[in-house]
């Protein structure tokens, strides 16, 4: 397929911080996060770990401007806000950044952490990301939470007041014993706090967790939680929040736009324990990924062997990995993005396509490609088509 | 007395049950005698394919010759014949035991006689072969021999005071199976100056040399270069090698008579050496070919598919490659509108198709779709024509038909007492009429004739189930018999699927269609739209079952970060759907083709 090569600037480029520590593993979580231990989190170390990583890909990224940035975890507001406000500082002196960038970071409502928010603002943060997941005390147990419920609440209260640009709530449905009216009481609550963006998933439960090995019990039937979804984003959309991706509602211009850049199949570079990322150079597009462990990671942040995985995309692995990303979006993209991001022609997935509209999962029209109802809402079987 | 060429030569079988230690037994014999060193005896030598290995199995005849010096002094060349140990094998059992003089049952002294056994050593009894009893495994803390020898003598008829007892598995007693070998078994007959007369025990295709016999020397003697002819086909060939398995091939100048051993003689395929046939010399012919020479009838039938359509090349190479070293392996193409290109494959049973299949995925790595396996039907048409309808969708409209008659088999069943009643119970389900039933100690033999349609379901599971795995069941064919029989087609979302249709008896019609739908609801997973199943007796729906559609599949959250696990959810849910074929707009998965198969009668 021959492509018209455009200069790896011409793709915008994020930057992923992973702080792979929480005060306690969820039963459910699959990322790449560790108990803290009585030794407690090494701040400091960690934080020029990052510098150095960060510094090692400088060249690969040079002359590029970083158009967000996502402190993500673990759970990021462990940290002190001077140490954030140190990292914000490093990044902001090492690479460009568009003006007003977004800067988001983790965190957990929990009454120590709400003390910090203020701190984390004034460290440059300006989208703070809450992991509520619900406001029922029960389902916050049965989920491993540490937070409560009234934490919670007032949690978010103080970030909406500690003048983030835009707050958002993680919050989960389908969830074990959780009936429809529990569900949409958690969701009122959420409404009722009026964040500009809202996260809302049901709990999958992922291979490698203790909800694997030991499911638990009472989930709701397939067919409950696929009421669940309708009931709560028709909730979501009367209240202004409109749905852009499968999980993420927003108000207005409230949009993640660190996430719509993974959706958008941008560039992007992560640093810290386990971060992943993918970029582009004059000639191709490739991934890497650090090491998980933490012990390991500060080892090794800043030298090569920190690069793990390193993998070329090959065409196949471009047009599946942009479907599966873009087609998230409700709006889909536009063919334009595709050929941009992926150095693709049209060609390489115009007859899949094709046979997607043919089968009533994806409409086409004025150069852009989105899933329709159904094909949304079958988005797996919608990405096969591209496998 | 004047020595004969064939006083220390000693032909023999070894007739076991699965798992009572046949092969075991023979890497002892091989060891006793020297056939390999330490180092070259790979566990159980004769069971050489891995699936035979597996399944405790033996499928293909084979030999190894021995020299053992007896107690006495003397030498003997004793020929250890393998048969193959499944009823779906009996007449390749019969055509190795044909060329032995005495054979071994070997019985677990713990678990006692089962019906195979039984069976197979009435057909030595029956071809005039001695027998040694041999209880096994003695050493295992539950062995009782007391009670198996009297098992033995009810049971099987012989005497069983004189068994030898051995374990196979410490080597005590092994020796004492050779002697009794030396020493019981006579020594084979035959004329050396009469002209020659081999029987093949069986063929197989080797890559290098083509196809292999194995012949036992009835009269006269083979030699390389000798000009041969295979009196069943009248073909003529030009011996290239002779020899004897050590169980090394080892090239021999000639085989004599008695002897046996293996001949290359420029076959092309094996069915042109088929088991059973006489081999004798061109120039200087016998007068009459050795009886007993039958042609492998197949007796199951089912449609194979693979479901990736671009894989029928490679499937037709598997089919034929198997076939090399299978002649009772029949296949022909045959296509269907909802599964595409395919072959109607002919087995001798259930055990040969499982097989079959097995090696067909295993060696080939094809994914296949197996229909429900049928027997083949004898049908008179109105105009008096007689067909043989092997694929229920090919059943000709019932206007035109006269009379449908469906194999019979005649089936020994052997079991504890206690289970007589569950048996029989089970045997009348599946339409069958008693004929026979024989105390003998604590276990009965009780005989069936049963429609074959009945067996290849799922008989020899039920049977293991009502008896808890003691009964057990040989069986042959007996013949066509006239019964009212119609055919149950499944229609997915309204269209008829060819290969769902089943041939079963009137009187079942409507419970069998009913479950039939019933169960595959169970096998077909949700999809996006809904699945209506329905079952059909020509124009009639007898059935109808609905699998809801699935509201919605789509992974909830996904960081684009880390893109490499979201990629594997979905590669599993491809390869899940590899193995499912689309039949219009629904996926239908592989076992769903063997629905028919978990239709119980409870």
């Amino acid at each position: 397929m021959s492509v018209k090569l455009q200069p790896a600037e011409a793709i915008p480029l994020s930057l992923y911080v992973h702080t792979p520590w929480c005060v306690k593993k969820c039963p459910y979580c699959d990322f790449n996060s560790h108990a803290v231990t009585e030794q407690g989190i090494p701040q400091q170390e960690y934080i020029d770990a990052l510098v150095r990583d960060l510094e090692f890909h400088l060249p690969e990224v040079w002359g590029r401007r970083l158009s967000s940035v996502f402190i993500g975890g673990g759970t990021p507001s462990l940290f002190a806000p001077e140490a954030i406000a140190e990292l914000i500082t490093a990044i902001r002196t090492r690479l460009p950044c568009v003006a007003g960038m977004e800067v988001t970071l983790e965190a957990n409502p929990g009454t120590v952490e709400a003390d910090s928010f203020e701190g984390f603002r004034q460290a440059g943060v300006n989208r703070l990301s809450v992991g509520v997941q619900s406001f029922d005390d029960q389902c916050l147990g049965k989920l491993g939470r540490i937070h409560s419920a009234d934490e919670a609440v007032a949690a978010v209260s103080r970030a909406l007041d500690a003048g983030f640009a835009s707050v958002n709530l993680d919050l989960m449905f389908g969830l074990p014993g959780q009936s429809m009216s529990a569900a949409l009481a958690d969701l009122e609550q959420a409404l009722a706090l009026a964040p500009g963006h809202l996260s809302l998933y049901q709990l999958t439960i992922e291979p490698n967790t203790p909800f694997m090995h030991r499911p638990p019990e009472k989930l709701p039937a397939d067919d409950v939680l696929a009421e669940m979804q309708d009931v709560l984003a028709g909730k979501l959309e009367s209240a202004g929040l409109e749905r852009y991706e499968v999980s993420a509602y927003a108000s207005g211009s409230l949009q993640c736009r660190h996430n719509r850049n993974y959706w958008e199949f941008g560039d992007y570079l992560g640093i810290g324990a386990g971060a992943h990322s993918k970029l582009s150079n004059a000639e191709t597009m490739y991934r890497f990924s650090k090491p998980r462990s933490p012990g390991q990671y500060l080892a090794e942040a800043g030298q090569l062997s920190a690069v793990r995985g390193h993998r070329r995309l090959e065409e196949a692995d471009l047009r599946f990995e942009f479907m599966l990303n873009a087609l998230r979006l409700r709006d889909g993209f536009s063919i334009g993005l595709f050929e941009g991001h992926t150095r693709l022609s049209y060609s390489a997935i115009s007859e899949s396509v094709g046979e997607a509209v043919e089968r009533g999962l994806l409409v086409e029209h004025d150069g852009r490609i989105q899933a329709t109802e159904t094909g949304y809402r079958f988005l797996s079987d919608t990405l096969l088509l591209f496998s | 007395m004047a020595e004969s060429a064939t006083d220390h030569i000693r032909n023999f079988s070894i007739i076991a049950h699965i798992d009572h230690g046949k092969s075991t037994l023979a890497d002892r014999f091989i060891q006793l005698c020297g056939g390999l060193t330490e180092r070259e005896m790979d566990e159980q030598v004769l069971d050489s394919m891995d699936i035979e290995r597996e399944r405790g199995i033996t499928i293909k005849a084979q030999s190894v010759s021995l020299d053992y010096t007896a107690g006495n002094g003397e030498t003997y060349k004793l020929n250890l014949i393998d048969t193959p140990g499944h009823v779906d094998f009996s007449y390749e059992v019969s055509r190795s035991l044909t060329a032995c003089e005495g054979a071994l049952l070997v019985v677990d002294a713990a678990q006692g006689v089962e019906a195979q056994t039984v069976a197979n050593c009435y057909t030595a009894v029956d071809i005039g072969l001695e027998v040694i009893p041999v209880l096994n495994k003695v050493d295992l803390p539950a062995a009782d021999p007391e009670r198996v020898k009297s098992e033995i003598e009810d049971i099987v008829g012989i005497d069983a005071s004189e068994a030898v007892e051995t374990s196979a598995k410490t080597g005590v007693g092994v020796q004492d199976v050779l002697e009794a070998i030396v020493r019981d078994l006579p020594a084979p007959e035959g004329e050396a100056d009469q002209p020659l007369k081999a029987l093949i025990i069986d063929s197989w295709f080797d890559n290098y040399l083509g196809t292999v016999s194995l012949v036992r020397i009835v009269d006269g003697v083979l030699k390389k270069k000798d000009r041969i002819r295979l009196m069943a086909t009248g073909a003529e060939y030009m011996v290239d090698q002779v020899g004897v398995f050590t169980p090394r091939r080892t090239e021999t100048p000639e085989l004599r008579v008695g002897e046996v051993g293996f001949m290359v003689a420029g076959i092309k395929d094996i069915k042109s050496a088929r088991v059973g046939d006489t081999v004798t010399l061109r120039d200087r012919p016998t007068a009459s070919p050795l009886p007993g020479f039958k042609e492998a009838q197949p007796r199951v039938f089912a449609g194979l598919y693979p479901i990736n359509s671009g894989d029928y090349p490679m499937f037709r190479d598997a089919l034929e490659k198997l076939s090399l070293n299978d002649a009772s392996l029949h296949f022909e193409p045959e296509s269907s509108e909802a599964l595409g290109h395919g072959f109607r494959c002919g087995f001798l049973g259930m055990l040969h198709m499982e097989i079959i299949q097995e090696r067909l995925e295993r060696e080939y790595d094809l994914n296949l779709i197996t229909t429900a396996p049928t027997v083949i039907y004898e049908v008179v048409t109105k105009s008096g024509d007689v067909i043989f309808v092997d694929n229920p969708a090919r059943l000709p409209d019932v206007s035109l038909i006269d009379e449908i008659r469906e194999p019979m088999i005649v089936a020994h069943l052997l079991m504890p007492q206690d289970y007589v009643g569950s048996v029989m119970q089970l045997c009348n389900d599946k339409r069958g009429i008693q004929k026979d039933m024989q105390y003998m100690g604590r276990q009965v033999m009780i005989t069936y004739e049963l429609p074959l349609s009945e067996v290849v379901l799922d008989f020899f599971d039920r049977l293991k189930s009502v008896s808890r795995g003691y009964a057990s069941m040989d069986y042959e064919f007996l013949e066509f018999r006239a019964a009212d029989v119609c055919r149950v087609d499944v229609l997915i979302n309204g269209e008829r699927v060819g290969p769902l249709s089943v041939i079963v008896h009137r009187s079942n019609a409507q419970y069998r269609g009913r479950e039939l739908v019933k169960a595959m609801r169970k096998i077909i997973p949700r999809q996006m739209f809904d699945v209506a199943l329905q079952a059909a007796i020509g124009g009639k729906i007898i059935a109808r079952e609905t699998v809801k559609a699935l509201r919605k599949n789509v992974t909830a959250k996904c960081y684009g970060g880390d893109v490499t696990r979201k990629r594997k959810l979905l590669e599993k849910q491809k390869a899940g759907k590899k193995r499912m074929k689309q039949i219009g707009s629904v996926e239908i998965p592989q076992e769903a083709f063997l629905a028919v198969l978990k239709v119980s009668e409870d």
